[in-house]
């Protein structure tokens, strides 16, 4: 995690000092003024009206806590149904060796679990608690092994598979036995143990951390939808009542939609932190496995994903809002706009349940509009590096500086036109002229 | 405080319709003008020059003989034709707002934004949301929202429309009390009666362009004389009817309306009166706002 983590904050660091050189080159009219610090600047007012207004929102309020509830429910579900391994129960006809005990209990750990071993007075008793799922599988006379119902063999669950290892390395147990092998030899063969496999390919599902990077898709995917509405909504409001023409006579169009953008970022980003924060804090309090592994770095990379996935998307839902100046014109808009979401939301969670990434996908990880749903999946899955993952951050950086030049180019000009939707040919070809 | 707003050759189309068409005009300070015009005529798209909000093909709006930017415009205060508010913000954080986006300290924006809601009457209602309000309400939060930061100059676009005459009292009131203290005042309207009451002077326009700008006085004097003349006993002013220099403009009830052109003195009109009978009328008359309004256009 500290490969990711150090290049990340020195990545951040290098942008934040050129920002600042940027700024001192080219003052703007709200800077010449001297004594106003970065939240009485136009762009710190109008972000911090943003803040304020969407804090005090009612759906704001109740989706924080919906998502907080949803996510407390992923952490917590798993460890009350299936969080600590029960032991098998086994039941004990007749006697029983120690070297044979000693082989179940080896058996039982090799999938997994461990095991409890119930005294049965005879065949009958142990056929009763078989059925009432009193024990798991009774051993009887050390010679057989009796179950409940006939298992399959493509049943995967833990009984099943360490049914399977007891009752073969019983039988190898018992023939080691037959085989009248000396002290030495018996343990050679009892500690045997199979090769490794090793694929070219990564395995099919990760536990934790899949189910952390699913998590993550789900929430990146309901935040900017979410956030980029407001951007949408928040930029007709504007437009439709008016006060666009009272805020632009005091502020510069580009100011005002900085403001607007970075203010809605801002709850984002914070609402975001609580979210992932509260995971983390949950999971350590209830020993969650869900944030074990890779999956805290799966969980801060989409954090990371998020902030750049709406410093992208803003831009182009901004821009979008200022075409129009009715609610209804806008449900129009919407469903085209959220096209790349959903088609980079379904991709990524089709590659997080599988487990394995396609080369078409590994590309849409650096595509600006599909890269905050497949870069966190990839991270999730172990095949990439540090240094793709900035490659990828800085391009979607690069591309969200053109997409925010070209979007404010068209509020600019859009956002003061009434009396029927702005035709987006219109504005782009004034845009590049 | 003082100043002078000059427009200057402003020119502006869109597609064939010219809609300013070399409007030169200037506003100064301690006057209430009223800018007239029928609609379409040009006169949100001037406002709006004023601010930025529309983009010229050509001419200057100047403040105190230095070109408008952003700057200026931090001191001009506007309110909209069609309102600009929030509708779901509380109006006294809405004016706050406003007020430090024109620079003012929070504390300075707490102050005046309490000041004139008190002023203007609605004080009761800072922690309300705007949409909640009555339209006669809106029209006076949205008259603090273009005072609350001390404009010295204030443009409004229709301020009086859909106002009762208690609303209009109110706001034409501090109009005019902004004008007194030093203030640049502009406002458009169709009601011309009180613009009569309220301006001092008036500019009126038309397609664009520049009618007639001036004095409301000055205005209201000038060109031919005007009499309102009774002649007992004479209901149709027959004795008016054929009198070189003079045109009935209006007989009502006996009492006639006489435009009098330069050839013609009142003494030679009085005495052709009392030679008709008892003259019971004899008045020099104003020519109303809604006079000059209309010869304007013609």
């Amino acid at each position: 995690m500290i490969g990711y983590l150090v290049p990340a904050i020195v990545a951040v660091v290098v942008v934040l000092r050129l920002w600042r050189r940027h700024r001192r080159r080219t003052p703007g009219p709200s800077q010449v003024r001297a004594g106003f610090g970065p939240f009485t600047s136009d762009v710190g007012l109008v972000a911090s009206r943003e803040m304020r207004e969407r804090f005090r929102g009612k759906v704001f309020r109740v989706g924080t806590l919906l998502i907080l509830a949803v996510v407390g429910a992923a952490v917590v579900i798993p460890t009350l149904t299936g969080g600590a391994p029960q032991p098998r129960r086994v039941g004990v006809v007749g006697a029983l060796s120690a070297p044979l005990r000693a082989t179940v209990v080896a058996s039982a750990k090799s999938v997994g679990t461990s095991v409890h071993f119930v005294s049965e007075p005879d065949q009958k008793a142990a056929d009763g608690d078989l059925r009432s799922g009193r024990i798991d599988v009774a051993i009887v006379d050390g010679r057989e092994l009796v179950v409940n119902k006939p298992m399959k063999p493509t049943d995967s669950s833990t009984t099943a598979r360490f049914v399977g290892a007891v009752s073969k390395n019983l039988g190898v147990a018992k023939a080691i036995e037959a085989a009248h092998l000396s002290a030495a030899q018996s343990s050679a063969l009892a500690g045997a143990r199979a090769f490794p496999v090793r694929s070219v390919q990564p395995g099919a599902g990760k536990g934790a951390t899949q189910t952390t990077s699913i998590v993550g898709l789900i929430l990146v995917f309901v935040m900017l939808s979410q956030y980029n509405t407001w951007i949408l909504f928040g930029v007709i409001e504007e437009k439709s009542s008016r006060v666009i023409e009272v805020l632009l006579a005091t502020v510069r169009p580009v100011r005002l939609l900085s403001g607007k953008v970075l203010g809605i970022g801002l709850v984002a980003f914070a609402q975001a932190s609580l979210i992932v924060v509260f995971a983390f804090v949950l999971a350590e309090g209830v020993g969650s496995d869900l944030l074990h592994g890779t999956a805290p770095l799966v969980l801060v990379s989409t954090l990371a994903w998020l902030v750049l996935g709406y410093a992208f998307y803003c831009w182009v839902y901004a821009a979008a809002g200022s075409m129009v100046e009715r609610q209804d014109q806008a449900q129009s808009l919407a469903f085209p706009l959220s096209l790349p979401i959903i088609f980079g939301y379904i991709m990524a969670l089709t590659a997080a349940g599988s487990g394995s990434a396609s080369s078409f996908f590994e590309v849409l990880a650096y595509l600006p509009p599909t890269a905050p749903f497949a870069m966190p999946v990839l991270v999730g899955l172990g095949t990439v590096t540090w240094w793709e993952f900035l490659a990828s951050a800085a391009l979607s950086i690069v591309c969200t500086f053109g997409m925010a030049r070209l979007a404010a180019s068209i509020y600019r000009r859009a956002i003061l036109r009434t009396g029927g939707r702005v035709k987006l040919r219109e504005m782009l070809s004034r845009a590049g002229g | 405080m003082s100043g002078l707003l000059e427009l200057d050759g402003l020119r502006r189309r869109y597609g064939t319709l010219a809609a300013l068409d070399d409007l030169s005009f200037t506003v100064p300070a301690g006057q209430v003008v009223g800018f007239l015009g029928p609609n379409g005529a040009g006169k949100t798209t001037t406002m709006r020059a004023v601010f930025g909000l529309t983009d010229l093909d050509a001419g200057t709006v100047r403040w105190n003989g230095e070109p408008v930017g952003p700057t200026e415009r931090r001191r001009f205060g506007y309110m909209p034709e069609e309102r600009g508010l929030y509708p779901a913000m509380l109006v006294g954080e809405q004016l706050e707002y406003l007020g430090r986006l024109h620079r003012m300290s929070a504390v300075d924006a707490r102050a005046a934004t309490r000041t004139w809601l008190e002023r203007l009457g609605v004080a009761d209602r800072a922690d309300s949301k705007v949409e909640t309000l009555s339209h006669g309400n809106q029209q006076r939060v949205q008259l603090a929202a273009a005072l609350v930061h001390g404009p010295e100059l204030l443009i409004l676009d229709e301020p009086l429309a859909g106002l009762d005459p208690p609303g209009i009292d109110a706001i034409g009131g501090v109009l005019v009390e902004q004008a007194r203290s030093g203030c640049c005042v502009l406002f458009s309207s169709h009601q011309l009666d009180q613009v009569e009451d309220l301006c001092e002077s008036v500019t009126i326009i038309d397609h664009g362009r520049l009618v007639v700008t001036g004095k409301v006085d000055d205005l209201a004097t000038s060109g031919p004389r005007r009499l309102v003349v009774r002649v007992e006993g004479d209901r149709d002013a027959s004795w008016a009817h054929g009198m070189a220099g003079v045109t009935i403009s209006e007989i009502d009830g006996g009492e006639a309306r006489l435009v009098l052109d330069g050839s013609v003195d009142s003494e030679s009109v009085l005495r052709a009166a009392m030679a008709a009978g008892r003259v019971t009328e004899f008045v020099f008359e104003r020519r109303r706002l809604s006079e000059v309004f209309r010869e304007a256009l013609q």
